[in-house]
């Protein structure tokens, strides 16, 4: 989520895609690099040397030279030199270890200055020289006896397809490399994102339950990162609609009670004052209900932390005992608090306060006459572990989670007296929002309503 | 000059809705205030600037200039208490009513009784910042009484000091000051913690409920600070029946 200043402060993560990126991207470079040196090199060489059959035909010049010397001397080599100019247009002479010619025509000054530098055969030629390079091909049988020197033939000059093969090894293999580097980088880079393009057309479908494949979840990389908290979101958007629709279903119906109660004391009710008192019930009832359904729907959709501060648990259980003394007529001897003064935890006191409160209230409905609700608990570490215990014979154990569900009443209790179904779900968003848990369990006597809340 | 001169309380209501705002005009005509109602955003802001109000009531969805606008304006010349009125109950509003310098929120529906108590408190407390600060009344240091320490801001009984916290002392002076007399909660919140008071807010009963401790812890048992249910509190002796 910090993906934008993280790298600037410290190394990716050992599972960033930069590692992958970066060795891939090295390997590419330096195999590129080797390729091109040693095919080029390959190339070059290869195409220095002269093909095997011009040396065949350049020795048996020389043998044929040899044969015209040794039978016939400088008038056997004029004759062949002769032969010779009408086959091969370019310079042929016959010389001696003396570097003289052994034919009867005397080399020209030119002609001994090139002789100075010849190449033998099997000498690798540059392209760089200008004009055609001069060999020297010692007589085969006796090379004491004397030399042929040619200068190479056009058709035998090496290198003539040397443009090709440079467009292939520096133009095409790297071009093919490249591609396959391409489809792998693609492969590895856009292919999730498409999938994430498909969920997002998903959701304009208003198919919210689609959810990411496997593979770009399990991801350990960014994409991974980005794949989950998108399906973090989509999952946190679906909860929210179907929250939305349920609180706005269970509303509707809600309210239809109250209003119902209404018509019938607007339509029979004789006497004014008890029309106004009821009036004024079901007003009240209607007003809670909207509160408490406002208030769900705030905590879940508000994401900004509430100030926090330290609270005496113990302070708070006497605030709300007294409150709930006065509303249910309960001795505060019934309403213990075995918690400690050192029970400091860290929250936001309203949320706090009407988590508790709402907790309480359930406790105290669903206890028998003269039964007793305590709160007691212990540090957990970090933590304190709160619960809070009455003795109201507990519940279903399948019911266990489902008393936190919005407009949940296990008893099918009337609205009014025994209250919407709201107050255990606003009562978990309110300690879930100060980093807390809430759960509840059966203690064989009643329920036990657990809490954790961050210590001070 | 005023109607304010009179000795009535001038209250200025600026309400668009017909029905409930000829309502509060009545009520609270009723209740011995003077009131002008003003249907108006725009009016309503030009009259509070050139008469001398009390206090103005004033809805947040308005024709013509909104409630939050009217209020900053408002603000630049005028320090006179102000008290939202809205249907957005939302926190979020509530916040930045105050942040604009609201004196106090009150959440549509309302009953007239709560309207009432909330004016009260608000003109009691103005009536307190414009009262020279009160020679403090000799301290009678007999071993029975808490003996205050405003340097401190704790309280001090048989050779124990509560260990209070900075509000906790001004709360717990603010009831000795009036002692047997019964605060509202609006009218606390307004003194004590200086800002208006919302059905949610419990940080004026946990204060309540610390200074009851260090009282008990220290035995003090003359006195003690009581609830009354729907009024407020009260720090009163033993004996008295409430």
């Amino acid at each position: 989520m910090t993906g934008f200043e993280r790298p600037l402060k410290r190394l990716p993560g050992r599972h960033s895609l930069f590692w992958k990126l970066a060795c891939l991207l090295i390997a590419f470079c330096l195999l590129m690099i080797w390729l091109s040196w040693s095919w080029g090199r390959y190339m070059e060489q290869k195409n220095a040397y002269l093909s095997d059959e011009a040396r065949v035909t350049l020795s048996g010049y020389a043998v044929a030279a040899e044969q015209a010397w040794s039978r016939d001397g400088s008038a056997g080599v004029d004759a062949w030199l002769q032969a010779m100019g009408k086959r091969e247009s370019t310079w042929i002479g016959v010389i001696g270890n003396d570097l003289q010619s052994l034919s009867s025509i005397p080399l020209s000054d030119n002609e001994s200055q090139r002789l100075t530098f010849l190449r033998g055969l099997d000498w690798p030629v540059s392209r760089h020289v200008k004009g055609l390079p001069w060999l020297k091909i010692p007589f085969p049988t006796d090379p004491h006896a004397g030399s042929l020197v040619i200068e190479l033939p056009q058709r035998f000059m090496p290198g003539r397809y040397q443009l090709f093969w440079r467009v292939v090894t520096n133009g095409v293999i790297p071009g093919l490399f490249t591609l396959l580097l391409c489809i792998g980088l693609y492969r590895l880079l856009i292919m999730p994102l498409n999938q994430l393009r498909e969920q997002a057309n998903a959701w304009r479908a208003d198919q919210l339950n689609t959810r990411l494949s496997h593979d770009a979840t399990g991801r350990q990389d960014e994409l991974g990162e980005l794949g989950r908290a998108f399906d973090h979101m989509s999952e946190r958007l679906q909860g929210t609609v179907v929250l939305q629709q349920q609180l706005l279903r269970d509303m509707s119906h809600e309210l239809r009670t109250p209003l119902s109660r209404l018509r019938v004391a607007c339509d029979s009710e004789q006497d004014l004052t008890q029309l106004r008192e009821r009036l004024g019930r079901e007003i009240d009832a209607m007003q809670r209900l909207v509160e408490d359904s406002l208030q769900l729907a705030w905590l879940d959709t508000e994401r900004a932390p509430l100030p926090q501060e330290a609270i005496q648990l113990q302070a708070l259980w006497d605030m709300l005992r007294e409150n709930a003394c006065y509303e249910s007529d309960w001795p505060a001897s019934r309403l213990p608090c075995l918690l400690g003064v050192d029970c400091w935890v860290r929250g936001n006191l309203n949320a706090l306060a009407q988590a508790l409160e709402n907790i309480l209230r359930n406790a105290i409905r669903h206890s028998p006459s003269g039964g007793v609700v305590s709160l007691d608990g212990r540090r957990e570490g970090d933590c304190w572990h709160v619960w809070l215990e009455d003795q109201g014979g507990g519940i279903d154990e399948g019911d266990l989670e489902r008393i936190f569900a919005p407009f949940t009443r296990l008893d099918g209790s009337r609205p009014g007296d025994g209250g919407f179904g709201l107050g255990l779900s606003i009562a978990r968003n309110a300690v879930q929002r100060q980093d807390g848990n809430l759960w509840a369990e059966n203690t064989g006597q009643g329920l036990r309503v657990h809490l954790r809340l961050r210590a001070c | 000059m005023n109607p304010a001169a009179i000795g009535l309380p001038s209250i200025l209501t600026i309400e668009d809705d017909p029905v409930l705002g000829a309502y509060v005009h009545e009520h609270l005509g009723r209740c011995g205030f003077h009131v002008i109602w003003c249907q108006n955003g725009q009016q309503g802001l030009q009259m509070a600037r050139e008469q001398a109000f009390d206090v103005v009531l004033m809805d947040i969805l308005l024709p013509g200039m909104d409630g939050l606008s009217i209020l900053t304006h408002l603000r630049q010349s005028h320090s006179i208490p102000v008290i939202l009125m809205s249907a957005l109950g939302a926190e979020a509003d509530r916040i930045s009513g105050f942040r604009l310098g609201a004196d106090d929120y009150l959440p549509k529906p309302f009953s007239m009784i709560e309207l009432r108590v909330r004016i009260e408190a608000i003109l009691r407390r103005v009536a307190l910042d414009r009262r020279p600060l009160p020679i403090s009344a000799p301290v009678h240091d007999d071993a029975r009484t808490l003996r205050f320490d405003d340097e401190r801001c704790d309280v001090f009984h048989l050779d124990h000091w509560a260990g209070l916290t900075r509000s906790e002392y001004r709360l717990l002076e603010t009831l000795h000051r009036s002692s047997e007399e019964v605060l509202s909660k609006p009218f606390l919140y307004q003194h004590v913690l200086q800002r208006g008071y919302a059905p949610h807010d419990r940080s004026l009963d946990m204060h309540i409920s610390q200074i009851r401790r260090k009282l008990k812890a220290i035995n003090y048992t003359e006195r003690e600070v009581r609830t009354v249910w729907g009024k407020g509190y009260v720090l009163s002796g033993h004996d008295d029946g409430l």
